[in-house]
């Protein structure tokens, strides 16, 4: 009897521990969306009021060490950590270490948003336009006006970034003006420009065909193809399939962008040169060059292993991808041949149009226990240390000036391995498109090479970049509709089994794109694009 | 613990109740547990739905739900408007009752076949393999197909090559004409063995005199599977169909439409692996169209919830058993 008195005594405990457990998580889960941020908000006036009694928060001086949490909304990212010689210097210079979380993947961010679960700072380049919202980020001129007044940020960037509501939320780092890139000639531009290398002991042994147009370089892949049968002529990363080639025919902008001709905007797909684009894509696929696969690799290594592994001919991925492979070969002993850069311009017609605003910025959240030293830790950033620090690495341990106006560094900046793991470039939440083109400058390498080609074809026409749909909006949705209706089409125009069947499935995706509300969309474009386009000038 | 089953009489006072209610108290308080968690993970967030009706942004957090403006069925139309919706819902409907026609017989047919393998051993080893599939994630399955189907790496197509059978490598992991037959396949592959289990379960329950007397009266095995085991069986059968049809547009038993089509989609075969799931999920956290998403899945819902009625209804008709 009493022992199953105890039983049941026992099972009694267990089930209410069990309850209140789960009544308990749940507490904490339902919490979050408004208890905890309204305990959140008055810790964070808290700490603001202290500030103001303590004093500047952003210095090293008080010896104390904040810790800022840091969402970084970029799977790929390659820093994950806040270690290395230039996140320890940067500490020391500021009092400010970063707690960092990388994204699992591109959900991420807008689940944060809707949840509430935000942390101190988030830097991103695809939620530009949702952040800048002043119930999700404190305006950066709210904060310089009250903590940082020292804090100067040249016009035009603050006019890129100013929202309808009067407020900027961010600056993009890796943005330049054209009068900027002009004056720094050593500043060539970053690594995010395309490229094709080929394999020059291949190239050799076919006799060194001159490639001097793309017809001169499809015939080099025929000529692999038949000479060596089990290779794959060319591998594409799989962001960087049609860039390089876009960039041939002249199309003046990639295929989810706006293009300008005669003060006019229209969409990429209605450009009258990609339907031209279209087909040869397709002749390479038709031809044999291309894998289907290719398309649908799950991540961009595979390319990476087809190249170093001695499977590829010729690789497309960005102007470093010559000297990131040799160095990859070299280092993992996987063949003794290397790979050179094919020319940025390969016919007359190349061009380069740069409509960048920048790339990615940081966002001081409404969730931020320390908004002052926040905004003063981005002030150093900004600052020409700063931008040095982060973009070169520690000076005299990583590079000296060269008094003609470039960095010398002591390192190759395409040793990717080197240059994460000490983290260089990476934390660039605040910089500029001057600095960061230097990091290309070294005498010798192919990349260098590559850069200033393309930097002899780039026109400049940040005006376009203006042009962008706000979040929620209805331009917002018919043009996220439309880029991702491209994304599905085009792939049927590459793998199209004649070109006949290419030119109607790229008249079909015309149609839709039509059917879907693009006149709608060119008219709003064309009307922002021309309130907006006097900034420039 | 014994149970209480005789029903309650009309002139039961409320004094007999509370008894009963005090001797059960255990049990009470085990379902009350199984409540709660319903109310607080099933019922309670089922408020969300009111984003499809509404104009809801996510910067507006949950609070959003409740003071953004209602638009009525304008999410519902924009779907049905969409220039893919009939192939996101042909794909949706084809993989599911593919799914049910041959996902649904395989582990029964396994279960009979190893009910008549004599050879404890050989009977155990192949259970064991034939289960263990459904602890790998479909992320590593996916992960790992590519080793073995990919065009150009992939040793099936290497194999097939060099035996002669194929001259030019299938695209099976790529060609929008494979998806379907992929799909179907892998998941029978990773869930068949698992819900053998059940079925087997079933099979044991039959009185093995039954099947001496078969054998005595001269019926072969045949007509021993057909006469005994399939009628043994046929409760557990009818209530896994119900459920699988319930669960129809997730895949049914053995599950997992979404992770197949999110995992072995891709652009090229985009066209066959596109999903109202796989959609919905696109456009609703990655675009973070919230409101929309929820129209497309209420949509899904309603189907699912006259599917699992209509299922159930039919079942009870034809066969006397079902879930409720």
């Amino acid at each position: 009897m009493k022992t199953i008195r105890s039983y049941k005594m026992l099972a009694a405990v267990l089930a209410a521990i069990m309850m209140i457990s789960l009544l308990s998580a749940c507490g904490n889960g339902g919490g979050n969306g408004n208890q905890g941020s309204k305990s959140d908000n008055a810790a964070q006036g808290d700490n603001a009021g202290n500030k103001d009694n303590t004093g500047a928060a952003g210095d090293s001086g008080n010896g104390q060490v904040k810790e800022l949490s840091l969402f970084i909304d970029a799977p790929w990212y390659p820093v994950k950590e806040w270690k290395g010689p230039v996140a320890d210097k940067i500490t020391e210079k500021t009092g400010v270490k970063l707690k960092v979380t990388v994204a699992t993947d591109d959900k991420q961010l807008p689940l944060m948003i809707a949840s509430g679960d935000l942390p101190d700072l988030v830097f991103t380049y695809s939620n530009v336009g949702r952040l800048s919202d002043s119930k999700l980020s404190y305006p950066w001129n709210e904060l310089i006006g009250k903590y940082a007044p020292d804090f100067k940020i040249d016009k035009t960037r603050i006019a890129i970034h100013t929202m309808d509501d009067g407020n900027f939320y961010t600056v993009r780092n890796s943005f330049a003006t054209q009068e900027e890139m002009k004056q720094n000639k050593y500043s060539i531009g970053s690594d995010g420009n395309p490229g094709i290398a080929v394999r020059e002991d291949i190239m050799k042994e076919l006799g060194n065909p001159p490639i001097n147009s793309l017809d001169d370089f499809v015939k080099v892949l025929g000529m692999v193809k038949k000479k060596y049968p089990d290779m794959v002529p060319l591998i594409m990363d799989k962001d960087w399939l049609e860039q390089y080639f876009l960039q041939q025919f002249g199309t003046e902008v990639l295929l989810d962008g706006w293009y300008e001709e005669d003060g006019k905007v229209d969409y990429s797909i209605r450009q009258p040169k990609m339907l031209e684009f279209f087909k040869f894509m397709n002749s390479l696929y038709r031809n044999g060059y291309i894998l289907a696969e290719n398309f649908a690799l799950a991540n961009d290594q595979i390319d990476d292993q087809y190249a170093t592994n001695g499977k590829a001919f010729a690789h497309s991925h960005t102007v470093a991808t010559a000297d990131t492979d040799n160095i990859k070969i070299k280092s993992s002993g996987s063949g003794t041949f290397t790979f050179k850069m094919l020319p940025s311009a390969l016919s007359k017609d190349a061009k380069v149009v740069s409509t960048g605003l920048g790339f990615a910025g940081t966002f001081i959240t409404k969730k931020n226990k320390d908004p002052e030293t926040s905004i003063k830790f981005l002030q150093y950033l900004a600052s020409d240390e700063g931008k040095k620090l982060t973009m070169f690495g520690v000076e005299g341990e990583h590079w000296t000036w060269n008094n003609e106006g470039h960095p010398d560094l002591k390192y190759n900046p395409s040793d990717a391995d080197f240059v994460n793991g000490n983290g260089i470039k990476w934390w660039y939440l605040y910089n500029d498109g001057v600095t960061e083109g230097m990091l290309s400058y070294v005498p010798g390498l192919q990349k260098t090479q590559a850069l200033m080609e393309t930097k002899a074809i780039t026109v400049y026409k940040p005006q376009i970049g203006l042009i962008q749909t706000q979040p929620d909006s209805e331009e917002k949705t018919i043009k996220t509709k439309i880029d991702e209706m491209v994304k599905n089409e085009k792939v049927k125009i590459y793998l199209a089994e004649s070109e006949e069947e290419a030119v109607a499935n790229y008249n079909s995706m015309v149609k839709n794109a039509e059917n879907m509300g693009l006149q709608k969309l060119v008219d709003w474009a064309n009307a922002t694009y021309e309130k907006k386009k006097d900034l420039f000038k | 613990m014994q149970l209480e089953t005789q029903p309650i009489s009309p002139q039961a006072d409320s004094g007999r109740l509370w008894k009963r209610f005090k001797k059960q108290k255990m049990l009470h308080l085990f379902v009350g547990l199984g409540m709660v968690f319903l109310v607080i993970f099933s019922y309670t967030p089922m408020f969300g739905i009111l984003m499809a009706f509404k104009d809801y942004s996510i910067s507006s957090g949950i609070k959003g739900i409740f003071t953004s403006d209602w638009v009525g069925l304008k999410y519902f139309d924009e779907f049905v408007h969409d220039y893919q919706f009939g192939k996101i819902v042909r794909n949706t409907l084809v993989l599911s009752f593919l799914k049910v026609i041959f996902a649904f017989p395989a582990p029964i047919l396994l279960a009979i076949m190893l009910n008549e393998v004599k050879n404890m051993a050989f009977k155990r080893f192949v259970q064991t393999v034939s289960y263990l599939p459904h602890f790998i994630s479909w992320v590593v399955v996916v992960g790992v197909s590519y080793a073995f189907l990919s065009a150009d790496v992939g040793v099936v197509n290497k194999a097939l090559m060099s035996l002669g059978f194929i001259r030019e490598p299938l695209n099976i992991l790529t060609g929008p004409n494979y998806f379907w037959g992929l799909a179907v396949g892998s998941a029978i592959w990773k869930e068949m063995g698992w819900w053998t289990i059940i079925f087997l379960a079933a099979i044991t329950g039959i009185n093995p005199a039954l099947y001496e007397a078969a054998e005595i009266d001269g019926a072969g095995r045949l007509a021993r599977i057909r006469h005994i085991t399939l009628p043994g069986m046929k409760g557990t059968i009818v209530v896994v169909l119900v459920l699988t049809i319930g669960s129809i547009l997730g895949g049914g038993l053995v599950g997992s439409n979404f992770e197949q089509a999110y995992l072995f989609g891709n652009s090229i075969n985009n066209p066959t692996s596109e999903i109202v799931q796989t959609y919905a999920f696109k456009v609703g956290l990655r675009d973070g169209r919230f409101s929309y998403a929820a129209a497309i899945d209420l949509i899904q819902s309603v189907i699912s919830v006259v599917l699992i009625f209509s299922s159930n209804f039919i079942a009870k008709r034809m066969s006397g058993s079902s879930l409720f």
